[in-house]
């Protein structure tokens, strides 16, 4: 008489369900939200018992790992700056959010900064982040407003949906085990040996999409209306808590197809006046960085070296200064 | 609907659930309609074709083998087709989906059909059963030859045309091919073939002969069944064996995981090799023969793998379509190894009937080369399909012609090491055959061999392509040889039950992590 089960079934069974299980028991703090995208409310805000909340790399947000109390310490002035891979800068350490930190402790005030910024994101999920960042008691938040991420913030949402549904079709992905692995082996494997010209013959081209995308005036009016919309919430969002904020918009460096280089906000410091008042400061990438040499000041068109964080940071405490957010708030 | 779709995911086990809880003739009717139902899956309309190679050569069969069916009954039955598409009809958009003429041939069906089946009974009784069989051969091969082989003969015939100058600008309706028809066909006409050779009994219950041609594992890509092999089983009810399930289970992860993990991932590396905008180098045109020998290996033999694994947990017992194939000596070797049930249906519908290899060398050369000839036809309507059959038909000749080669086509008498080296030849030959095979035509095929003049890019541009090849082969190969150890296919008898649950789970897992959306299986198309 045969068995139903065999022990080479079993043992396939135990290995399968142990590993799922695992997953599930031991890796819980980086499992968490992981398969969100950046778009689960909590992922990468650990709160401890002991009062601290830590950043760490999880739920598809890599923070730059950093610690701070729940509470913002009595006289202490708390900066978080939110934002893409340009304020996330090369370094904790080098980024402009540090360097604030530093330039306003050089001044004798008594500050902290926290770099929240995630590489790629764009203004829904900046707005997410923001909307946890409030529950620390920031005295400002810096939001890094631009609208080159818009591409990247569908995809991860689409990609955050893809397996949601509980059809058939995604049962197998419902297992935490073989989710991280079907990532682990796109990321990890298949973008990374698989050469971009054979993935635009297979239709998997993520590069080359944004650009198709970005080239499309109907997209980027759909783009810069999403960007309007989320950073407006973003706004109200900080009015409604009290906590000052400033849109610091991004700018690029642009071939002028003369030997020479301009800067171009995209429209972003025009995008951003209609939501400026009290409490909403602006200062705009472009307009600090064209005083300059700016040229030299940017590794790749987009992303600052150190001395190009340093003097955005620079001119951040110059405009708290003027506007007396830096007084007010001490 | 795919194998690999997860609408067959509850599909198989639903079939098989009530399977089991049915009487013999509730599991016929049951096949029926799930093997209708599976086809439909992809177009209803052809299912009209099915009936109607059904109807053929269920009373062609019959006919043959002198028993004659009331005409009242061949013209009810004949009305099936006609009738499907009518009810079509009903649930299509559109008119234009099943255009008039479809309609007319199903309504001239049945009186053409029985109008020359009362006619041929009329013959000479010696003349009769050869008449009968003529007729169903006429009538398989001209629905198989007009559906697939149209577009091809009329679009060379006006390329011929045109080169003398002469435009013939016709208006030619293009032909949809029906999925599976170079299968079903080839195991009708084997049916009758056998029939009338007196093999095989004909069929006298019109519904189990319609399970056997319509069965669903084996409906869209074989493997081709013989009459013998597969009706008895339907004949008769299979009882239940819990074995039957293990192995039909451990068969479909196997090929799952061939087409999934193996196919789809070389797949990308094939498609791009052999895309016409790409400019091919040395290194590109090898990566790319090689992607695709694993990717058609993995994609045929995995859709073979989870078609016998499929029937077999209804208890049917399907052949083999595949004895490690790139382990082969010889072209021969390769051809008992390779697509088996096909090889073996050209060699005992063609070439034997042909002569063989019984009347001197000349004859058996030109047999052999008619036989491959119509076999790369087989596969496709297209020239470098020819140039292909015509190319083992060539390495065949070769083989067989020279005597220091010729003794590699029995490999039992070989030391192991002659046998180990003229493998990796074989499989030389066969990435040549494969690039054939691959080209969308000859131009393609000149451009692949002419890479290999040009091997100056740099690693960096394939050696990680080359990586993900690798690692997507590797595993095939471990599995493969295991089963080589074993002499079986799933089993793996030969390792303790540890090891063999560590296997399929991690079989399990490369599928897993490797599900991308539907890639049909390659061989639908033919």
């Amino acid at each position: 008489m045969k068995r139903w089960l065999t022990p080479a079934f079993l043992t396939m069974l135990t290995l399968l369900v142990g590993a799922e299980l695992v997953v599930r028991v031991f890796f819980q703090r980086s499992m968490s939200g992981r398969f969100e995208y950046g778009y689960s409310p909590t992922a990468g805000f650990v709160e401890n018992a002991d009062g601290t909340v830590d950043l760490v790399h999880a739920g598809g947000r890599p923070f730059w790992p950093q610690t701070f109390s729940k509470t913002r310490p009595p006289g202490t002035f708390r900066v978080m700056v939110i934002g893409d891979s340009v304020p996330r800068g090369a370094s904790l350490a080098t980024a402009y959010p540090a360097q604030i930190g530093e330039q306003l402790r050089a001044t004798g005030i008594i500050a902290e900064s926290f770099n929240l910024a995630i590489g790629g994101n764009g203004s829904a999920r900046s707005e997410i982040i923001l909307r946890q960042a409030l529950d620390y008691q920031p005295s400002l938040v810096i939001l890094h407003a631009d609208n080159a991420d818009e591409y990247e913030d569908e995809r991860e949402y689409a990609r955050a949906q893809a397996f949601k549904s509980w059809h058939p079709k995604n049962w197998l992905m419902k297992s935490l085990f073989v989710r991280r692995l079907y990532e682990v082996k796109t990321e990890q494997v298949f973008w990374k040996w698989v050469p971009a010209n054979v993935r635009v013959l297979a239709d998997v081209n993520d590069y080359g999409n944004k650009a198709l995308a970005g080239e499309n005036p109907a997209t980027r009016l759909e783009w810069d209306g999403r960007v309007r919309k989320n950073t407006a919430e973003s706004v109200a969002l900080a009015r409604a808590r009290g906590v000052p904020i400033l849109l610091l918009t991004a700018a690029r460096e642009q071939d002028d197809g003369r030997g020479g280089f301009y800067l171009d906000d995209r429209g972003m410091d025009n995008l951003v006046q209609p939501m400026l008042g009290a409490g909403v400061y602006f200062l705009s990438m472009k307009d600090v960085l064209q005083k300059t040499n700016f040229a030299p000041l940017f590794t790749d068109g987009t992303h600052l070296r150190p001395d190009g964080h340093a003097l955005i940071a620079a001119a951040v405490v110059e405009k708290l200064r003027q506007e007396g957010v830096i007084a007010v708030r001490q | 609907m795919s194998f690999v779709s997860w609408q067959y995911a509850l599909f198989l086990p639903l079939v098989a659930l009530l399977y089991w809880q049915l009487p013999w003739r509730g599991r016929i009717f049951l096949l029926i309609a799930g093997s209708y139902f599976f086809y439909a899956m992809w177009d209803a309309r052809f299912l009209a074709l099915l009936l109607t190679t059904t109807v053929v050569d269920y009373f062609g069969a019959l006919a043959i083998a002198g028993e004659r069916q009331p005409a009242a009954k061949i013209t009810g039955i004949g009305l099936l087709p006609l009738a499907w598409l009518l009810g079509c009809s009903l649930f299509y958009s559109t008119h234009a989906s099943i255009e008039k003429w479809i309609f007319v041939a199903a309504a001239i069906f049945p009186l053409v059909y029985g109008a020359l089946y009362q006619l041929l009974w009329r013959l000479p009784p010696e003349k009769q059963r050869r008449a009968f069989l003529v007729l169903s051969l006429c009538s398989n091969l001209s629905a198989l030859g007009f559906f697939k082989y149209f577009d091809f003969f009329a679009a060379s015939l006006e390329t011929s045309l045109a080169k003398f100058g002469w435009n013939p600008g016709w208006t030619l309706p293009h032909v949809i091919l029906p999925i599976g028809i170079s299968f079903y066909t080839f195991q009708s006409i084997s049916y009758a073939v056998d029939v009338y050779r007196g093999i095989a009994r004909p069929s006298r219950d019109f519904f189990t002969f319609a399970a056997f041609v319509s069965f669903f594992p084996q409906l869209i890509a074989g493997p081709i069944e013989r009459r013998n092999d597969l009706l008895p089983q339907l004949e008769k009810p299979a009882t239940f064996d819990i074995a039957d399930l293990h192995h039909g289970l451990r068969l479909i992860l196997t090929g799952v995981f061939k087409k999934i993990f193996v196919a789809d991932n070389c797949a990308l590396l094939a498609n791009y090799a052999f895309d016409p905008k790409t400019n091919l180098n040395g290194q590109w045109a090898l990566l790319g023969v090689l992607a695709f020998a694993f990717q058609i290996y993995g994609d045929f033999s995995g859709y073979t793998d989870i078609a016998r694994g499929s029937a077999r947990l209804l208890g049917i017992r399907l052949n083999r379509n595949f004895n490690f194939p790139y382990f082969a000596a010889s072209p021969s070797d390769f051809w008992r190894r390779w697509h088996m049930t096909l090889s073996f249906w050209f060699r005992d519908y063609v070439y034997i009937p042909l002569g063989g290899n019984r009347h001197g060398p000349l004859k058996t050369f030109r047999n052999l080369w008619i036989t491959m000839l119509l076999a790369g036809l087989w596969h496709g309507a297209n020239w470098t399909f020819v140039m292909w059959g015509g190319y083992y038909a060539a390495l065949l000749t070769l083989y067989h012609g020279t005597p220091g080669l010729k003794r590699l086509n029995e490999p039992e008498k070989n030391p192991r090491w002659r046998l180990v080296a003229s493998a990796a030849l074989m499989f030389a030959f066969t990435l040549v055959g494969w690039a054939i095979f691959r080209s969308r035509n000859l131009e393609q095929l000149a451009g692949w061999f002419a890479a290999f003049g040009n091997w100056n890019t740099g690693a960096a541009n394939w050696l990680h392509p080359f990586y993900w090849l690798l690692i997507h082969v590797l595993p095939l190969l471990l599995l493969q040889i295991a089963s080589w150890k074993s002499r079986d296919e799933v089993e793996f008898a030969y390792f303790p039950w540890l090891l063999r649950g560590l296997a399929y789970a991690v079989l399990f897992l490369l599928v897993a992590g490797s599900v991308a959306p539907d890639v049909e299986f390659i061989y639908f198309q033919f």
